[in-house]
């Protein structure tokens, strides 16, 4: 099972870093009206979507509330938006920090590193962007972490000693989330100086691993959470193992092998058209798999044709050849269909094509260009 | 010559008994690799295809002098069979599967540089020296021996790639896949080292993609005066960032980990670009014929 990647919402964030003495605001994770109404806070608060996607902020889902009326409003008004096609479960209501600075420190996986790298800037906040790309601490397994290497890279930037000691620690407790919780990126954007100098985690960021959901059971928790929020056809895929992601072209495209399947999209492009999707049905090419990736394309108001393009190692193409004909003579779509299976048994596979009425193209240019050639006829 | 993997290759399988067990038994007897042991636990004795099985890593190394290991074990027990077989004093390890988590990755690429041991994967087809030896499941009748090296973040890339590249008449020494995972063994400023180590590699062809930062080892590389000419592919220039295309680290986060800022940094490096697979044996024989023009 594949997701497009396991982001926990910054309410769940925040609870493992204050699990990990990580000084979190005070806040309060509110799913309806009752619970707003309830709420204790002390105002101004921060009222902030809980969804597991970024660009919120830019997207207006983060308001401030000066009042309980206020509070009110921006609840009603955040938990009725979408967020990448993401409906809010919940908003986080926040005490509104005294901020001095704001800070981005983060733990990440880099693979040059070949492991965790720690990253730092002295300017986060929304912007982090836009600027200069972060200090980064490579150091691997996370025993690797010695305080006073990342020290010497911090008094390169950072002047104040009490500050750039209490940055040190958080790193080190960053790094014991990220291992003990088995996560891809655990980032604090801003890490917030307040007033008096100590440090806030302003917002969290959370990857997990989802390859480690087989011995972390809220890892595992977490992926059947997104596969309720997933869309239904993503989800149709993940079950039966396909990889789909949708893009904005017309030229459906299934084909085997994530690398093949971007060249493929790019050859597309070469080509003075645009891939519709990534369909890699090479996890599952079977007859099931096909009549799934069929299906999606031909229902798919977008997509004016279809690219079939395997590569053949160790798939044997003259049996995929054999699969194919049996839905293409079932399919009711009339969106026109281009071949090229190559590879292993390919010559039997032309021979099958052909003895139903189709062309087996020998390379992917010159199927690509057939399918092109055909869409801008349909169109 | 090649890189790690030779015609002196002794192969021990562990995990002999499953699906990809049993294919690469025959299938690597097919491609001129010794298969001498196999590692299947309570089924010590016993024998597949004439292999030899035994359950301990080490009883079958101190049997058979097998000196490289070809794992074939769920993600859940890798880092179990990986760490017994660096331990074991293996030199030579390709794990292939995917679905491994980075923390495993980290362990077993740790391990393996203490040990001075080289471990090629995750999520790899393995590494091929075409006409020596293979160690690996990817599809023999793509490769033929010659002067490149080739370096693939992806294994489907990197059959048809070499298909074209061996129907060009651009042989390879050694083709090896380093993995579409974010931390890996060898990785690709470890496997451009070893390219420019071994003597009969002439040219290096890098296959890669978006995501990560790999791509910037072979701009590193290339502009060493002393430096091998290589070409590049790069896939994915049409991804949108911000979703993860099918490899665990093929996902645009930065603007450095896009296709326009690798392929920039690769062309100032002086790097041969390949725009799209089309173009990527014109590209090879260009770095090649470089290569040719340095010697005369």
């Amino acid at each position: 099972m594949h997701y497009a990647f396991m982001l926990l919402t910054e309410a769940h964030g925040k609870a493992l870093l204050r699990a990990a003495a990580i000084p979190t605001p005070l806040s309060y994770e509110l799913r309806s009206l009752d619970e707003v109404r309830a709420c204790a806070v002390g105002f101004p608060v921060a009222v902030k979507a809980q969804v597991s996607s970024g660009g919120r902020g830019k997207a207006g889902g983060i308001r401030k509330a000066a009042s309980a009326f206020e509070l009110e409003d921006a609840f009603r008004s955040i938990m009725d938006m979408t967020f990448a096609g993401e409906r809010p479960q919940s908003v986080l209501a926040e005490s509104w920090l005294d901020i001095a600075r704001e800070l981005y420190l983060a733990v990440t996986i880099d693979g040059r590193a070949g492991g965790f790298s720690v990253l730092y800037s002295p300017r986060g906040g929304v912007d982090i962007e836009d600027g200069p790309p972060p200090l980064n601490y490579p150091i691997g397994l996370a025993r690797n972490f010695r305080a006073h290497e990342f020290r010497k890279l911090l008094e390169g930037v950072e002047r104040d000693v009490k500050l750039r000691e209490r940055i040190i620690s958080t790193a080190r407790r960053l790094l014991d989330v990220a291992s003990n919780h088995e996560c891809l990126t655990v980032e604090i954007n801003p890490l917030v100086v307040l007033k008096d100098g100590s440090l806030v985690a302003g917002d969290a960021k959370i990857v997990l691993d989802d390859a480690a959901a087989f011995r972390k059971s809220a890892t595992a928790a977490a992926i059947a959470a997104s596969r309720e929020m997933a869309d239904r056809e993503i989800r149709r895929c993940a079950d039966a193992n396909l990889m789909l992601v949708w893009l904005d072209g017309e030229i459906g495209l299934i084909s085997g092998g994530a690398g093949m399947t971007m060249a493929a999209m790019d050859a597309i492009d070469g080509a003075g058209s645009e891939p519709a999707c990534f369909l890699d049905v090479s996890g599952n090419p079977t007859p099931a798999g096909f009549s799934l990736a069929f299906d999606l394309l031909d229902r798919a108001l977008r997509v004016k044709g279809i690219l079939i393009s395997m590569f053949g190692g160790g798939l044997h193409t003259d049996r995929v050849a054999k699969t194919l004909i049996d839905i293409l003579k079932t399919r009711s779509s009339t969106k026109p269909v281009v071949l090229r299976l190559n590879g292993t048994s390919s010559d039997r596979a032309t021979e099958i094509l052909r003895g139903a009425g189709y062309h087996n193209h020998a390379t992917l240019e010159a199927a690509v260009a057939d399918i092109v050639k055909r869409v801008g006829r349909a169109a | 010559m090649s890189i790690l993997l030779d015609a002196s290759a002794r192969v021990l399988i562990v995990g002999i008994t499953g699906k990809f067990g049993t294919f690469s038994v025959k299938d690597l007897a097919q491609s001129d690799t010794k298969v001498v042991a196999g590692i299947a636990f309570g089924r010590d004795g016993q024998a597949i295809d004439n292999v030899p099985v035994f359950s301990s890593v080490g009883k079958a190394i101190a049997e058979t002098g097998a000196n490289a290991a070809l794992i074939y074990v769920p993600a859940a027990g890798a880092l179990d069979a990986v760490l017994e077989t660096i331990e074991a004093g293996c030199p030579l390890i390709a794990y292939p599967g995917d679905g491994l988590p980075v923390l495993d990755a980290m362990e077993m690429r740790t391990s393996a540089l203490r040990a001075g041991a080289h471990l090629v994967g995750p999520n790899s087809p393995g590494l091929i020296s075409p006409g020596k030896a293979k160690l690996g499941f990817m599809p023999s009748f793509c490769y033929a021996p010659g002067p490149i090296a080739v370096i693939s973040r992806s294994g489907s890339l990197s059959y048809e790639a070499c298909f074209r590249l061996s129907s060009a008449g651009l042989g390879q020494t050694s083709v090896i896949g380093i993995g579409g995972d974010p931390v890996r063994g060898v990785n690709a400023a470890e496997a451009i080292a070893l390219f420019h180590d071994d003597p009969q590699t002439r040219a290096i062809v890098y296959l890669g993609e978006i995501g990560g930062s790999e791509e910037y080892a072979l701009a590193d590389y290339a502009q060493r005066p002393d430096a091998k000419p290589s070409a590049a592919l790069l896939v994915g220039r049409t991804a949108p960032a911000g979703k993860k295309m099918g490899h665990a680290a093929a996902m645009i986060g930065s603007y450095a980990e896009s296709w326009a800022a690798k392929i920039d940094a690769l062309d100032r490096a002086g790097v041969v670009i390949a725009r799209d697979l089309d173009g990527l044996a014109g590209a090879a024989a260009s770095a090649l014929s470089r290569a040719m023009e340095s010697a005369a």
